[in-house]
């Protein structure tokens, strides 16, 4: 129950409206179940003894109306109340992991599938919903209920509304086997219902080989397997709900309602009773089971929402976060000299060497130079790129900027003076203003627009029918994947960084747009420190170091001309893309 | 109503179970009529003070007879008609499943795996709601409502009955209108919340932006204000939805408030007893069901009409690959031959293939290489029947392919398509697919021509492994080549490699080929390439460019005529030197 517990405890901040809502709740209750009282004074007062006061009877009967549409309205305003406060508890819920998701390392995100991610951020705290707006909400204002009609029972006739407490056993008793029971029945329907949705999943995309390999009878078979069980915990599940369930209650009433009348008619036997209490009695027993059963079909929900619960839970548990480093005292980029002494990664921290992506990685870039790291795919170039972005912590060695460890800078300021274009040009939904400024406050309207035209990327803004203004579909789909990228551009550039981070800037470009980015990379490189994973080696021969990796070390290092002397890895490689072969 | 018409079939079909329903629900609508009598008569006697031992003792017995029968009955009907209805379900989706393995690779280009689930779980899941609580709930409301209003107005009193049932229509009324106005509220609570999903989804796919320029305050900040107009829209709903109880109280109240003070006049009056103005008030009681049922009856059968258009829409979809009639059952074998083969897919204007001429004798390999959708794996495609073609024939020995039916023509043909697709089953099932009852001997043998066993037997549970989310995750390079040997264990005369090399090694590809040279002499084997080494050594080797055969003929002759095949040759080399590390 350590997850109800961390479930109601989001219900803290919500106190005063909750007890607003409990209030009304209550008065409600009062309002609704004085009304058979008044039913009853009027059968006792003047209907038995026949003796009709019409003031009397005006009060009664405007009492009676007046009481019903009051407890109406205060009805629905509780039950409005109660949604909104369980609706807001969501929000901060979700709101929370989102935060804390957005908090993690970057290795959760490359180890968890993004479909995960997302259904617990939205799909399990909407299940959670229907555990606050369904079950507790219901289970709240049906136990009010049912407090109010005994109170009203007890003050109506003791005896009787003390036989009638001991109904309340047995109905809890019902509940309580039921839940045990259905707990069961409904996993087994639950974990069918999944079986049935992998085979059908897998089926319908391995269909071309099931086609190609003749296996279609066979599938149809599994399938109608599956299919069968599916259907008989089904009907496990009818038989459980129509045991226990509307049926079951129902006879419960009917013990209630014999309990009732021999009460009285054994009673009437030895003297004249009340009958109008009789009749509120009825009533009231008539009125005690709906609220019963609707709290016994909620059941069933609650242990789903508590699954979904726990999943929530156990992600905000997830303690990978990235290191909050301390504002104060955080050194400053001044220079943007960037120096990497004999770093090392692994993925796994805990693993040896043999596990490592990088090894002994070291070099110094200048303030202005431009370093640029060229290799195969899978040579961890790439690496190098998010070690320096502070993506992931490096297993051994150093990583200074400006003499100081990268440790110590505070966020802000790595962000700030750190700026790297990625190999996807990824954009937000929004326009492109929004998508060059971010939420950037130091970056003001004109910075946008100049950054744009130092990127080249203003001629086609300026020629889309809004401009800057111009909202960019989503994930930037209506947009070449190149204007996509000199987007970007604008967006590092906007931020003015010391350094600059390009990983693969080049990878997406298109031939409109070729030029254009060739330009606004020279531009660029002016002046600032650069690191350059370096796709085409084009755009990187006036850089003044250039490592060459394999298998996560450099094997060749020099510019582009002693590297070419050298004819090395790098010679073939340039002999590969500019395709003269020999 | 119409989806009632619709679903005539099933429920005559499942006659017995509907029928002896709804005598049963009919049954204990008239047996519910009971109680209320029985405590009218009960409380007559008290309010009389003429009740004796006897009288008390009987009708409490007979009261809690038919609690305990209509316990039963009610049990019995349940069972029969939600069994009925889950057998509807159990029907239709065998009928999908079964409509969805005779569906064209085309088919499933058209339609999201996705969408095609939900059709088979939530669509028939609301068709069977239909069929169950649909029925009910027509059913129980007609006879219940029908049946008390009858007892209220002929055995009470019809004035009485008249006046109370007045706001009645109301609540019918009002729970359609709220109905109509939750559904709109309802849509723009869904795109709310689908938006808020978008801004995840974005979110976690742009995670390296976020945290490269420290957004993650003003994402936070984005997202906060997505989830409050989820809030706010859901409030908009609760709005509507909190209204059915209280307006329902409303009504009812009122009706017992009338009942109470007409009734009262008539106990005055003398023309009612006290006893059944009690009964009378049980019985305005049991109406309140029907009146609310109606309302949720209409939603019900909207739903599974929605529904049922779906699941027909996809069910009436004919196959688009058909055997003709009196085609011949017979395992083609021999020659393959492209004759003027010229395909366009369904609904596009440009031929993927263009009289495409090839012929391939029993046990050549032929190699096809070229760009990416240059047309490579609709060349194989075509062979398998995924689509036909549109001019032009294919032969195998001789015998056109449309000549014969498709158990036979696939029977022939190994197929290891491009993407490599495992089932979630162990290596053993999923190397056995085409051949569920070989033996393990079998297995092993073709997973050492594919050059897996070693793998394999790395792992833990070595051929009982399971693939995988549960199992082992498998390499790209391994799934390929499980896929090899699953089409190898069938012993096609035909093997096709769709680009199935692409993820092993230099070394593993040279065993391979090997591997097939070897056991595979006199039978045929298509490759295609984006690495020309894999189809260096074939026979025939094509190069296919925007779907015409650009270059043909063997390896040596093809370096020869230096041409895209020999400048892509070098420039591969050069490639793998590079991988290697430029050794």
């Amino acid at each position: 129950m350590l997850v109800m517990g961390r479930l109601l405890r989001y219900l803290k901040t919500h106190s005063k409206a909750l007890s607003v809502a409990s209030l009304i709740l209550i008065l409600a209750t009062v309002a609704d179940v004085i009304g058979p009282i008044l039913v009853k004074i009027f059968l006792d007062r003047h209907l038995v003894p026949r003796s009709f006061d019409s003031q009397a009877l005006w009060l009664l009967g405007g009492g009676y109306l007046a009481l019903h549409i009051l407890s109406v309205g205060l009805h629905y305003y509780q039950l409005v109340s109660f949604n909104q406060i369980a609706l807001k508890v969501i929000q901060e819920l979700r709101v929370d992991v989102f935060q804390h998701v957005q908090g993690l390392r970057l290795e959760v995100f490359d180890k968890t599938s993004t479909g995960a991610l997302v259904s617990r951020i939205t799909n399990d705290t909407e299940a959670i919903k229907e555990l606050f707006v369904g079950v507790l909400v219901t289970l709240v204002q049906n136990s009010v209920f049912l407090i109010g009609i005994f109170i009203a029972m007890f003050s109506l006739d003791v005896r009787l509304a003390t036989f009638c407490l001991a109904l309340l056993p047995v109905i809890l008793c019902l509940m309580y086997v039921y839940r045990r029971v259905s707990t069961k029945v409904y996993r087994t329907l639950r974990q069918e219902l999944s079986r049935l949705n992998a085979k059908l999943n897998e089926s319908i995309q391995g269909m071309s080989i099931v086609q190609a390999m003749r296996q279609e009878i066979r599938f149809r078979d599994e399938f109608a397997e599956i299919n069968h069980a599916y259907y008989r915990s089904a009907i496990t599940n009818i038989r459980l709900e129509s045991l226990f369930v509307r049926p079951a209650v129902d006879l419960i009433y009917t013990f209630a309602l014999v309990l009732v009348l021999n009460f009285f008619g054994i009673q009437s036997m030895y003297g004249p009773i009340q009958i109008g209490v009789l009749y509120a009695f009825i009533n009231y027993l008539d009125r005690f089971f709906e609220p019963v059963n609707t709290m016994m079909q909620r059941l069933s929900q609650f242990q789903q929402s508590l699954v979904a619960a726990e999943r929530v839970f156990e992600l905000m548990d997830d303690d990978r976060l990235t290191t909050e480093v301390e504002v104060a005292g955080s050194p400053s980029i001044l220079e943007g000299q960037v120096e990497f002494k004999n770093v090392s990664f692994s993925y796994d921290s805990t693993s040896d060497s043999q596990s490592d992506i990088l090894t002994n990685i070291s070099f110094t870039a200048y303030p202005g130079q431009t370093v640029a790291l060229v290799g195969h795919t899978g040579s961890g170039k790439s690496t190098v790129a998010n070690l320096l972005m502070r993506f992931y912590p490096i297993s051994r060695g150093k990583i200074l900027i400006d003499g100081a460890s990268l440790s110590e800078f505070s966020d802000e300021e790595l962000r700030s003076k750190v700026g790297l274009v990625a190999q996807d040009p990824f954009l937000f939904v929004g326009n492109i203003r929004k998508n060059i400024s971010l939420s950037r406050l130091a970056v003001s309207e004109k910075e946008v627009v100049e950054a744009a035209a130092f990127v080249q990327a203003d001629e086609f803004i300026l020629k889309l029918p809004e401009g800057f203004e111009e909202s960019i579909g989503e994930r930037g789909a209506t947009l070449s994947s190149g204007q996509r990228q000199l987007i970007c551009f604008a967006r590092t550039m906007a931020g003015k960084p010391k350094i600059l981070v390009l990983d693969e800037a080049t990878a997406s470009v298109d031939t409109e747009t070729e030029e254009a980015i060739q330009t606004a990379l020279e531009k660029m490189l002016k002046g600032r420190t650069t690191i350059a994973i370096a796709h085409r080696l084009s755009t990187i021969q006036d850089a003044d170091l250039i490592l060459v990796l394999h298998s996560g070390r450099i094997v060749e290092r020099g510019t582009h001309l002693e590297l070419l002397h050298k004819a090395g890895l790098y010679h073939k490689m340039f002999l590969m893309q500019q395709g003269t072969i020999v | 109503m119409l989806l009632f018409k619709e679903l005539m079939w099933f429920f005559k079909l499942e006659k017995k179970s509907y029928s002896i329903g709804i005598i049963i629900l009919v049954f204990v609508a008239l047996i519910n009529l009971f109680p209320p009598y029985a405590v009218r008569v009960i409380v007559d006697g008290v309010a009389m003070g003429n009740l004796t031992q006897e009288k008390m003792l009987k009708w409490s017995l007979l009261l809690l007879g038919t609690g305990f029968l209509v316990y039963g009955l009610r049990y019995a009907w349940r069972l029969t008609i939600f069994g009925a209805s889950s057998r509807l379900g159990h029907l239709l989706r065998k009928k999908l499943f079964e409509h969805f393995t005779h569906m064209s690779p085309q088919f499933y280009q058209e339609h999201r795996t996705g969408d095609l689930m939900a059709h088979a779980t939530n669509d028939i899941h609301a068709i069977e709601m239909t069929a169950g609580v649909g029925v009910l709930t027509l059913i129980d409301s007609l006879t219940t409502g029908s049946l008390v209003v009858f007892s209220m107005s002929f055995f009470i009193s019809w004035k009485l009955t008249l006046i109370t049932l007045l706001p009645m229509p109301i609540i019918a009324w009002s729970t359609s209108y709220y109905g109509t106005l939750l559904h709109k509220r309802f849509h723009k609570a869904q795109a709310a919340f689908s938006d808020l999903n978008d801004k995840v989804l974005e979110n976690i796919s742009g995670v390296r932006v976020v945290k490269a320029f420290g957004e993650e305050e003003a994402q936070g900040e984005s997202f906060r204000l997505l989830s409050a107009d989820v809030v706010k829209k859901n409030i908009a709903v609760a709005k509507v939805d909190a209204l059915f109880e209280p307006t329902i109280q409303l009504i009812i109240g009122i009706s017992f408030f009338l009942a109470i003070s007409f009734g009262a006049k008539e106990v005055v009056n003398e023309k009612l007893t006290f006893g059944q103005l009690t009964q009378f008030t049980i019985y305005l009681g049991q109406f309140i069901w029907p009146m609310l049922a109606f309302g949720w009856l209409f939603n019900i059968l909207e739903r599974g009409r929605a529904s049922s258009d779906r699941v027909n829409k996809i069910l009436n979809i004919k196959q688009d690959i058909i055997e003709q009639t009196g085609v011949l059952d017979q395992v083609p074998s021999g020659e393959v031959t492209y004759l003027k083969a010229t395909f366009t897919y369904p609904k596009t204007d440009v031929p993927v293939l263009k009289n495409i001429d090839v012929v391939l004798t029993q046990g050549q390999t032929l190699g096809i290489v070229g760009k990416t959708g240059s047309g490579k794996t609709t060349f194989f495609r075509l062979l398998l029947r995924e689509f036909d073609l549109s001019e032009g024939d294919l032969r195998i020995g001789g015998l056109s392919i449309y000549n014969i039916t498709l158990r036979a023509l696939r029977t022939a043909i190994g197929y290891v398509p491009q993407d490599n697709f495992l089932f979630s089953t162990s290596i053993a099932e999923n190397i056995a697919f085409g051949k569920p009852d070989a033996l393990l001997e079998e297995i092993k043998a073709v997973a050492e021509i594919a050059a897996i066993h070693e793998d394999i037997m790395g792992f833990e549970g070595e051929y009982g492994t399971l693939v995988g989310e549960r199992g082992v995750t498998l390499s790209g390079g391994q799934k390929q080549r499980i896929s090899i040997a699953r089409a190898l264990l069938v012993e096609p005369e035909i093997l096709i490699l769709d680009d199935s090399l692409s993820a092993v090694d230099a070394k593993t590809e040279k065993a391979i080929l090997q591997g097939l040279k070897e056991t595979r002499a006199h039978k045929t084997t298509l490759i295609s390439s984006h690495r020309l080494s894999a189809i260096e050594h074939a026979d025939l080797i094509i190069v296919l460019h925007n779907g015409m055969i650009m270059e043909r003929g063997s390896h040596a002759e093809l370096i020869a005529s230096e041409g895209w095949y020999a400048s892509t040759y070098r420039s591969q080399q050069l490639e793998s030197l590079i991988a290697e590390g430029g050794a």
